[in-house]
């Protein structure tokens, strides 16, 4: 539908601006926050322009360690969490291709009940089986590892629903066609299946890696050390000190720190993630 | 030599339907087989068993010899052409043409030798790089023989590969198919509903009707003596024209007052048929019988005529007549018709079966 109303575009765009500074507003903030001292925030107004603390605090969250109880530098939570954040994503992918493929392709009995059981575990998120999920971790001495924090977290049943989606869009003479050439079920899933589903495949990787990188209950409640902390979780960590002042600055430019790989991802992939979503090229 | 050889292939589903009862099909080689028949009729799903796509419940299906019914359908040494194309969307025509090559192992400079010598003969070498979704219809359709083509299958089979192209491509692609299998020498197996293109292409048909095969024979064999009325009705446009009659010692009383002389030893009820192309006009004293004309079909060349027969009660048969060139008789007048005895199919009505 094409309108032309000046007035319509007028408020259209007006609209588009006040969402805009709605949501940049408080980055724009933590990002001036980040170069004043941190005893600027006490004095009751806000700065909203850049001091000239800056490079100090940079400085230190960059280099140093994170402080506030937390003896780990910021550079190495980030690694943390990007390996957390990867291997949820990764894991979750290849697992829902994997029994999406089994759903979709293959005749074996109890099929659909297979799927429904996997669907169903939608309604139990982490947080819903967490002591459960504890227990089982803990009894498998993974607390305080990078196997522990991104294994519980893998399966999908988002992720299978949706291949099995686009699995079904598959037309069955492409099947039989890849058969008739001698393609074995391996050959099929990577020489055909994967490449078609490339674009779900990038679209569910911006989701999952959001999701992932913004793990923190889970993170926190199974890391003791502090080589494992992840820096979703850290941040909560920093501000807990008891008396003395709180590092503003440098937890401000910490956030601005967490928020830099999702924001990459998205704006990196969005052409694909849109593609994922919206057409399909079979 | 014998290529193919079905014997009694039956096929039932799991859900106990019966959709083949039994066939019997020996293909020699180099020979081009049509199997046509009405949708639903199993000519898709006898394919499929050939092809591999689904199982046989009963029966034989051997290949040079050697039985094919647990065999997978890569290793039966047959290529088959797809209604959808089905060409993989994410690959380049090449890749497309490559793919069971590759699949086979052999060796990469002699997969592009074959597809080149492949896309040569089809004139796909400028489109080699392309991807399917730049092609078009009769570009894909090409792709899809050549990816058959390559692999130098024994056995190709066509699962009404025509059917998604305009008319006048359907025609060349029809003409095209025909000299490729000739150079080719490959046994072939084709699927279609349409019977000119069945007509046009095959060295024998096999006219198949709820899983059973009628009648297995050259065009001019079935166009000249169908088994059955169903064969009959199916092979020809317009088609033959079929009226329930009784055999009598008088000949064929086809209604009280008609009746056509005829000395047979058959007694009892028949199907009458005669094609539209084989009534004759005439004059009142020679004609056989009168048509009460309904609708012309003027097609320049040639001109159909739709009409009854003309009886005192009113309810005669319906009846096509074909005339060459182009004739405009009034709607409702009559028209007198010669049915030379030499033209005739009779059918026993109860077996269904030609006299």
């Amino acid at each position: 539908m094409i309108e032309n109303r000046p007035w319509l575009t007028f408020a259209s765009h007006a609209t588009l601006l006040i969402g805009i500074a709605l949501v940049a507003l408080p980055v724009w903030m933590a990002l001036v926050a980040s170069t004043h001292p941190a005893s600027a925030f006490g004095v009751g107004h806000i700065p909203l322009w850049f001091g000239d603390a800056g490079a100090e605090t940079w400085g230190t969250v960059l280099f140093e360690k994170a402080g506030n109880g937390v003896d780990t530098p910021v550079w190495f939570m980030m690694l943390n969490s990007l390996i957390m954040a990867l291997g949820i994503t990764f894991g979750k992918i290849a697992i829902s291709l994997l029994s999406a493929y089994a759903i979709v392709f293959f005749r074996f009995p109890f099929r659909n009940l297979c799927f429904w059981i996997i669907f169903m575990t939608l309604m139990l998120p982490v947080e819903v089986r967490i002591v459960p999920t504890y227990e089982v971790v803990a009894n498998l001495d993974l607390l305080n590892s990078y196997t522990g924090l991104t294994l519980p977290l893998i399966a999908s049943a988002t992720a299978t629903f949706l291949f099995r989606q686009c699995f079904l869009s598959v037309p069955g003479e492409l099947v039989e066609a890849a058969r008739m050439d001698g393609a074995g079920p391996w050959r099929f899933f990577f020489d055909i299946l994967l490449p078609l589903s490339r674009t779900n495949i990038a679209a569910l990787f911006v989701i999952l890696f959001i999701y992932g990188w913004n793990q923190y209950l889970w993170p926190l409640l199974i890391t003791t050390d502090d080589a494992y902390y992840t820096l979703v979780m850290s941040i909560k960590r920093m501000l807990s000190v008891t008396d003395g002042d709180i590092a503003w600055n440098q937890i401000m430019a910490t956030t601005l720190l967490a928020m830099l790989p999702p924001v990459a991802v998205v704006i990196g992939m969005q052409k694909l993630f849109v593609k994922g979503l919206v057409d399909s090229e079979k | 030599m014998t290529d193919v050889i079905l014997e009694k292939v039956g096929k039932t589903y799991p859900n106990g339907y019966h959709a083949i009862p039994s066939v019997d099909l020996s293909i020699e080689e180099g020979e081009f087989i049509v199997l046509v028949g009405p949708s639903g009729c199993g000519k898709s799903t006898l394919l499929r068993m050939v092809a591999g796509l689904e199982s046989i419940s009963t029966g034989e299906l051997r290949i040079r010899g050697e039985r094919m019914n647990d065999k997978e359908p890569a290793e039966r040494d047959i290529a088959m052409v797809f209604q959808n194309y089905a060409l993989y969307p994410h690959m380049t025509v090449y890749d497309n043409m490559a793919y069971g090559l590759k699949n086979r192992g052999m060796p990469k400079a002699q997969i592009a030798e074959k597809v080149s010598d492949v896309a040569t003969m089809l004139g796909l070498t400028e489109l080699l790089q392309r991807k399917p979704r730049q092609l078009s219809g009769g570009q894909r359709q090409r792709v899809a023989m050549g990816r058959a083509m390559v692999r130098d299958p024994k056995v190709f089979l066509f699962d009404e590969p025509l059917s998604n192209l305009d008319a006048k491509l359907r025609v060349q692609m029809r003409v095209e198919i025909r000299q490729l299998q000739r150079k080719l020498g490959t046994t072939t197996l084709y699927v279609t509903h349409d019977q000119v293109e069945a007509m046009t292409l095959a060295d024998r048909l096999v006219v198949l009707n709820k899983g059973k095969a009628e009648q297995i024979g050259t065009p001019m064999d079935l166009y000249n003596k169908p088994a059955t009325p169903f064969v009959a009705a199916f092979i020809g446009s317009p088609s033959m024209n079929l009226i329930n009659a009784n055999l009598t010692e008088q000949g064929v009383k086809i209604s009280e007052a008609l009746t056509l002389p005829l000395s047979h030893a058959f007694r009892g009820g028949i199907v009458w048929g005669i094609r539209p192309e084989h009534l004759e006009v005439s004059d009142e004293q020679n004609a056989d019988f009168a048509l009460r004309i309904q609708a012309v079909e003027s097609l320049g060349a040639e001109t159909l005529i739709h009409g009854k027969l003309e009886t005192e009660s009113g309810h005669g048969e319906p009846l096509v007549v074909r005339l060459s060139g182009p004739h405009l008789p009034d709607i409702n007048s009559l028209m007198w018709l010669r049915a030379p005895v030499s033209h005739w199919h009779l059918f026993d009505a109860n077996t269904q079966q030609r006299l």
